[in-house]
Formats: structure tokens, sequence, C-alpha cells
């Protein structure tokens, strides 16, 4: 179909979850779910480094797999359940992850720390006791200019440090 | 007074960073996530080719495009905002050079930005930008420096006469004919350093608005001062200052770039201003790779006069840097490179001569240690000394390397050296590291066909640097205040974007005023409220700002205490203020919160209760240039093993011993040595900002230029060493560029020590595996 079509089809109706609550919209078809997120639903705490999908910084979790959403269409994860940095913290409550890259000072400017955080929690979820090079291994693909990863590093492996683990903010 | 013991104070502690909570709930409010009613959206249609002259720019199809409001071409924004004047001409040519923010009679690189594009939204306004048509005459791209000093190639710049923009300038410092006549050996090479840039997460971006009624224009920017962007955005506008009001929030990262305001910048207020409304600009990657600036690119030629024990007599030194298209920051650079050259070693001589050429490609800018160049250069060629003389690299630094109690305490070039712990931080390193059975350990392993090398690299950081004797006031201003609340402001014109500074500046307040850390606000990012400053650069936060907001808080405790010894009619010196409450006997119910006492002091001063002269303003403003202790320094080793087969290197150990005085927040410093250290990594084994020969640049994704990844930063060792203190009160240092200056020449002289049984010589900063596998095979075949 030539350009032009695709250009005139009218905005497509969509809806998703989206931190646990029923959200929905008009899309053009080109719109990413990045841009949905941001533009549409406010929910500025994804950010955008590359819109190429190399950076990492605007994973979500999109049906619990994190997902670069600079290359999902939000046409496509109609009917999805997504979360976001936004919807980490419970109730005011920093999940534990949260807390442990604060005491860590996991982050320095913050711009790449949702991707981050994104992308931990999903590793945690799956391994609940990753090692330090199985850490570094599933954040490899998130980009930090400022720190140098190691505060990262510390900051997930403090979380799932100590005995009073709980299953709280991985799911 | 109460003793002030190290475990009750904040300062010298890893306190939680108070920046952290927002950003770690996606909170943060970086330029992209602003917006304002009837907000619009810039793209810019920018040049595909290098070097080209403009025949025609025909928009006609864009301004007619859906949800397009206005297009502006290079005529007519020259209507609206003045030509940016470039730095460092050279002397006798047509120049001073200066160019449109947008490019009118030719474009000088790919991406150079032919038109802006307001539309209604991002979407949209590149769907106008591929509309527009834009007839070139093309020209013979100049894309390296040889071709650069070639005069049968187009001037870049016509009023240049040429492409060659200043020197060769040469100064000579100390006796350097009778160095190079004394010595035993002359040592030689061409050393270079490649081009690579800042790449911040978040690029440049600026939200412009401009309110028609009462004639001002507010702008949202990423910046790293927004003091100096309010100055360059008033001048490019032909604004008066007054009506310029620039703020800052977060800021995702910089290292350098995002200085003033560059040319996509201005032209995005000057379209607010022209359409009355709102312009958001937030560049994407390409743009922020391809055309936001580069670093580094300089060539050197090195002569380096020893002796056959070791020592380096003099240097003579030819250095020419690229500065890229858009003449801006280089000529600043080659002055700090040839200063500090010496760094903290006994070099007796030195003749350097600077060059700058422009070429067609992305314009030079600071980036991270910017001079660091001569850090390079030097410690390369201590390496190559110790090669050519067949001594090791350990024994030439410590025969070189000045010591604190005996003369010379100046580098040739004029610096004081006072302080300094150069010596002992590589003696310290090469203990941890274990020296001799690392050598060992070497030898046995290159038997098994294992290739291991160790390097190491010494340098000091200008943090901010000696105090200039009769120098100009080179300051750093913080206004600190109680307000109503009994909170205690603290105003700087430093701008945090990922150094922390408003936690750690309010440690250092909170101490010295005897405030608790939560009740201290840092307060940046507001040219309406900001003190005198250009921002944060330089690594000037922690000595002067730190050392600003102590002397600041100190003065304002002062005025407090009188104030309340009137009111209680106690003696000051019976008073203390301590954990955010006035204390000491004789206080009503042994303690008075700070807002209450404020509040006492106002009631007093109205109801004229207090004794003429009681300074009631809670507020205190002080300079401070840094005070007597001005370096950071240290060495850093490294340990790799080279993959003789795949040319891949891998970093086996990484340490890191430093001196950067007194620690603010521990765990702050760490981070800014840990990410320094990552930047020099890249750079090394990654990084390279590429063009073609025909000065198409290939480096213009993230696949491409490639950034160090998790799996790609070891483990940073640190160790800190006990400072000398040699000022009464401030021996806080800068740490932000130390990282960068000195990891690549460590890793370069690790990885050349590991392909010495090949007899390769490294000569040059960017080593990837091609690299690497050229330099074994073109010496082995």
């Amino acid at each position: 179909m030539p350009e032009s079509e695709l250009g005139a089809r009218g905005p497509l109706p969509i809806r998703l979850e989206v931190n646990g609550e029923e959200r929905g919209g008009d899309v053009e078809a080109r719109t990413t779910l990045a841009d949905f997120l941001r533009d549409q639903l406010g929910l500025t705490g994804t950010h955008l480094g590359c819109e190429h999908g190399v950076c990492g910084a605007c994973t979500v979790l999109l049906d619990s797999l994190p997902t670069r959403s600079c290359l999902v269409l939000a046409a496509s994860a109609d009917g999805c359940r997504v979360e976001t940095v936004e919807g980490l913290a419970r109730d005011g409550q920093l999940s534990r992850l949260q807390r442990a890259m604060w005491d860590s000072h996991s982050f320095q400017c913050g711009f790449c720390t949702p991707g981050f955080l994104i992308q931990a929690t999903a590793l945690l979820a799956e391994n609940p006791t990753p090692t330090e090079a199985e850490v570094r291994h599933a954040l490899s693909g998130n980009l930090c200019r400022c720190t140098g990863y190691e505060s990262i590093v510390r900051g997930v492996l403090a979380a799932c440090a100590g005995p009073e683990r709980s299953g709280a903010e991985s799911k | 007074m109460r003793p002030r013991v190290p475990a009750e104070r904040y300062t010298g502690a890893s306190v939680r960073r108070v920046e952290d909570e927002r950003l770690l709930t996606g909170r943060g409010t970086f330029v992209a996530d602003a917006h304002l009613p009837g907000m619009l959206h810039a793209a810019f249609h920018r040049s595909p080719l290098p070097h080209a002259r403009i025949v025609a720019v025909n928009t006609e199809a864009a301004r007619r495009a859906p949800g397009v409001v206005a297009v502006f071409d290079g005529a007519e924004m020259t209507q609206m905002a003045s030509p940016v004047a470039a730095l460092g001409a050279a002397p006798g040519s047509g120049g001073p050079v200066s160019f449109g923010i947008l490019a009118m009679d030719k474009v000088r690189l790919v991406g150079d930005p032919v038109a802006l594009v307001v539309a209604e939204s991002r979407a949209l306004a590149e769907d106008a930008c591929e509309l527009i048509v834009v007839e070139y005459e093309e020209l013979a791209p100049v894309v390296t420096v040889e071709q650069a000093l070639d005069p049968s190639l187009p001037a870049i710049f016509e009023e240049l006469g040429g492409n060659r923009l200043f020197g060769p300038e040469v100064k000579v410092f100390g006796d350097v004919d009778g160095a190079f006549a004394r010595a035993d050996r002359v040592v030689r090479a061409s050393i270079h350093q490649h081009r690579h840039q800042n790449v911040p997460m978040e690029g440049r971006a600026i939200l412009a608005s401009f309110d028609a009624s009462s004639g001002q224009l507010l702008v949202r920017a990423s910046t790293q001062g927004v003091n100096t962007t309010r100055q360059m955005l008033a001048q490019q506008l032909r604004m008066p200052l007054d009506r310029v009001r620039v703020v800052a929030e977060d800021v995702g990262g910089s290292f350098g770039l995002k200085f003033g305001a560059s040319r996509e910048e201005a032209a995005c207020c000057a379209a607010s201003r022209a359409l009355g409304q709102p312009v958001r600009w937030v560049e994407d990657r390409w743009e922020n790779l391809t055309v936001s600036g580069q670093a580094r690119e300089e060539s050197f030629e090195v002569e380096a006069a020893v002796t056959a024990s070791g020592l380096i007599l003099g240097l003579r030194v030819q250095m020419v840097i690229d500065s890229g298209a858009y003449p801006g920051f280089a000529p600043l650079v080659v002055d700090i490179v040839r200063e500090m050259i010496p760094g903290p070693y006994r070099l007796g001589a030195l003749s350097f001569s600077s060059s700058g050429v422009v070429t067609n490609k992305a314009s030079y800018v600071a980036y991270r240690g910017p001079w660091a160049a001569e850090t390079f250069v030097r410690e390369r060629i201590v390496d190559l000394v110790a090669q050519e003389l067949g001594i090791s690299a350990l024994e030439v630094r410590l025969r070189n390397l000045a010591t604190r109690d005996e003369p010379p305490l100046r580098m040739v070039t004029g610096p004081s050296l006072a302080g300094i712990t150069a010596r002992e931080s590589l003696l310290r390193a090469a203990e941890i590291v274990d020296l001799a059975r690392f050598q060992e350990r070497q030898l046995r392993l290159r038997d098994e066909g294992r290739y291991l090398g160790v390097g190491f690299a010494t340098y000091i950081e200008p943090a901010p640097g000696p105090r200039q004797e009769g120098g100009e006031g080179n300051t750093e201003q913080v206004r600190v205040e109680l307000d109503r609340d009994g909170l205690l402001l603290v105003h700087t014109a430093q701008m945090p974007h990922g150094q922390s500074h408003r936690t750690t500046l309010a440690q250092v307040a909170a101490d010295e005023f005897g405030a608790r850390l939560e009740q201290v606000r840092v307060m940046v990012g507001d040219s309406q409220q900001t003190p005198e400053g250009f921002g944060t650069g330089g690594s000037r936060f922690a000595a002067m700002a730190g050392g600003a907001a102590l002397h600041g808080a100190r003065r304002l405790r002062g005025k407090v205490l009188e104030a309340a010894a009137q009111i209680l009619d106690l003696a000051p010196t019976d008073l203390d203020i301590w954990r955010g409450e006035l204390v000491g006997p004789g206080v009503p119910g042994g303690g008075l919160p700070l807002a209450e006492l404020i509040s006492r002091i106002d009631l007093a001063a109205r109801s004229g209760q207090l004794p003429p002269g009681v300074d009631v303003d809670l507020t205190a403003t002080e300079d401070f240039d840094g005070g007597e202790s001005g370096w950071s320094g240290g060495t850093h080793c490294c340990v790799v093993e080279v993959d003789p087969d795949t040319g891949l290197v891998r970093i086996l150990r990484y340490l890191v011993v430093e001196d950067c005085g007194d620690l603010i927040n521990p765990a702050v410093v760490d981070g800014q040595i840990r990410g320094g250290v990552a930047q020099g990594v890249g750079a090394v084994l990654l990084e390279r900002s590429a063009y073609d020969p025909e000065g198409q640049y290939l480096s213009a994704t993230l696949m491409d230029y490639l950034l160090p990844t998790a799996l790609d930063v070891p483990h940073i060792e640190i160790e800190h060493l006990s400072p000398v203190r040699l000022d009464p009160d401030v021996n806080f240092r800068g740490v932000g560029e130390g990282g960068m200056i000195a990891a690549p020449p460590t890793i370069c002289n690790a990885i050349a020590d590991a392909l010495s049984p090949f007899g390769a010589k490294v000569l040059e900063q960017h080593l990837p595996p091609a690299r690497i596998l050229e330099l074994i095979g073109a010496t082995s075949a």
C-alpha cells in the first residue's frame, strides 16, 4: 500500500492495561507505544534515548516481557498489559529494587534509569538470585553514559541480598 | 561549641542522593517531558552533503503540508537572529569567521541545518522536512588535516583564505636547545588521538516560549549553565538580557556538550518569538551523533630529549587540532594542552607549536577533560622512552616525577605544583598491582601463547588548579539564605547533570551551618535566581562552589547566632546551631527550631527590639576561588590480555589511586571516577566518530557508534590517598574529569605492553580488534 494511503487511514482506537489501570486512546498507525505512553497518557518516565532500539531507556514490560517501547507500535499493543517505571512503587512505597538502587548510588543523571529499573525488575522476576555475571549480562542491552555500570550492578545485587527477600516487586 | 566529630558530619559520608527519589520513580523532568499549552514542535531539514554551495531552497510544499505552522530557511533566519561569531580565526587571515544560525550560502558538514519546520507534532514537522528541496552545487569535501592544509581544495570559509584556522604558534619554555644538546638520545613519535564524542543519553533539547505581552522569552534548556545559555541566546536574538529567562530541571548528561546555546536551540527561540507560541525541539540520536559536536582528533609530532638513565630533559611538540566545520572551542583547548603537558613531571624545557584547521566534519566541542591529549601524549611518550632505553616504564616515571620537597615546585609552563601527590599515587598503584609478581606471570604466560600487559598513567587535573598569582578573580559565587520555614537555601550557578550537586552542596552547607540535611535546598537552574557563574564544568564544583557554600553558611550562621544572642540576652559564644535547632545553656526548652528562631528575629527587628548594627538580613553571598589546594590527580593502572587471534582486548584489572582532596560524598566521587574510566574504555576499545573519504558520517546510530556496556566495563578498584591540606578550610577538589583523562593512556600503555613481543608500536588511541590485528600482523609478517 502506498504511504499516502497508510497515512490517510483514520486513528485507531486501542485499549490496554497500564500499571494496573484500564487505559485507552486513539492512535495513528505510526504512533509508537513509547510516544503513546508519553504524549497521550502523560507517563513521561519512559525515556527515549535513541529511538532505534539500542539504548534501552524506553524499556517497559509488555505482558511481563521487557520490551523496547520505541520499536513497538501502540496499535500492536492493543489488549496488552504494560508496566512502566511509574508502576514500580506501590502505595507510595518504593520497590525493593528502587530502594536498593537508591542506597547503592546506582545512577547519576537519571535519564537511563527507567529502562534499567524495568530490565532489572524483569530479571529478578525470572531469577531472584542472579550472580554478578548474570546481572551484567541481563543489563548489557541498556546503555548508561554516566556510571560505568558498577553501581547499577551493585544495586541489583543488593536488591536480592539478605534474608528478607519478598516477592512484592517481582511478579 | 559542640565537638563536631566526623561521625556526626554529613561531609565525608556517602549519604543517599536527594535527587534519586524522583528519578527512580519516573518523575524526573527532562525537556522532552515538559509541555506548554499551544506548544509546537520543531524539526530541521539538514544537508546530506558535507560541502556544497546552496543554489536554491524550495520550501513551498513543506509550508502547505498538514500541520505545518511555519518554515524558516537560512535567509529568513538571518532576519530573526544574529550570526554566530566564532573564536580563533588566524591572525592575519580575513576572519574572524561568522556563520548563520541556519546554513545560508553553503553547507559545511553532513547534517548542517538548512531549514526549520515548526508544526503541530514532531511527526508532522519531520514529514514536512522531507518535502523541502534544496539545490546544491557540490564542492570537494575537506575531511582530513592533510586535506585542510592542501591549498588546491576549496576553503570552507572563504574569508579564511584556506582551511587553516590558526597557527602555527610556537611558545618556548626553558632552554630547549640546551636540553636537546645535552641529550643522550632523542625519542621521536607521531601520536594521534582519534575523534570521539560525548553522547549523553539525553541529547540537546529546548522548549522556547516567547510571551508577546511581556516581551519575555522563557526557555527551558538542557544545559550545563543557565547564565551562559541566557547570555548567548540574548546576544543571538538581539534581546536585552533581562528579557530572557533560562530555567533547567533535570539534564540527562552532557560531558561538555551542552554549554551556551547551539545554533538549533537559538533557531527555536527565534521561531517562538516570531510565532508567539512555545516551540520545542528534542534532537534525535542521529542528530546528536552527526551534528551536536565531536571531540578530540588531535595529532602530535613529539621529540623527547632523554638521558641514558631515562631523564626527560625537554620536549618539542607540534600539535594540530581538527576543529571540524564551525570553529568554537578548539582554539581554547590548545592553550590548556600546552600549559598542562608537563603534568606532574620535572620537565625542564618545552617547545610547543599549535595549529588548527577546519574540515567538513562535526564541530569540535568540549568533552570531559577537553585537554586530555596532554596526558595521553606525555604518558605514551614516557612508555616509548622506557621501551627505547630498555628501562621499566615505572622507573622512567619515578625518575621524572616531581617531588614535593625538592624544586622545581612548578611546571616549566608556570603553574605551581604545590600539594600534588602524583609520586605517592604511582608507588601505591605499583604496590597494589604487585608489579614484580605480575611481570613474572606475564613472562610465564607468554610461553603459553597468552599476551598480558600492564600500563600506568600518572596525571594531575586542575580542579580548579592553583590560585593564579595576580590573576583576575576566577571565582564561583554562592548565596545562602534562610527562608521563613527555616529552610537553608543554597543558590549556585552550578547546573548538575549527574554530578549530584543537590546532595553534595547540601552536605557541606548543612555541616557548616548546623542544619539537618533535609532542611537544606540546593537551588539551581533559574537565571532569575542563580548567582554569577558560568555553570558546571572544569571540575570547579567541589573546591569553588563547595568552598563558597562553606564560607556563606559560616557567615550566615554567625549572623543568626548574633541576632539570637540579642533576643535571648545570651552570649553568642554560648550558642550553637545543631541539627537545625538553636541550642546552648539558657535556650528556652533546651532547643529552638530554626523556623521559630527566624520568626522571633523577624518580630524583634520589626518592633525595634534589636540594637542598631545587628544584621537581620539572613542572607550571605560569598565568592570563592578554590583556595590553596588546586590539583586533583593520581595514577591509573590497567592489566589487559590481548588475544592475538581475534584482536580482542580483555581488561583483567583496573585500578585507580587518586587524590581529590577531602571527599564530600565518597559514593559520588567513586561514581565520577568510574564513569570517566568507562568513557576511556569506550574511547580506546570501541568509540570512533568515523567519516568516509567523501565526508559522509559513518557512526550515526548507536549500532555504529559503540558505547561500552555492562559487559565491557570492568570492576574498577579505587583507593583514595590522604591529601595534602594547604587551605585552612576548603580542601575539596573536583573529580569529574580525571577518569576520562587518565584511562585512555593507561589502557593503551597496557595494550602496548602486551603487544611488545610483537615489536608493535602503539601511536594511536583507538585500538579495536581490527587495529590490534594490524599492529600484530604489520610487524610479524
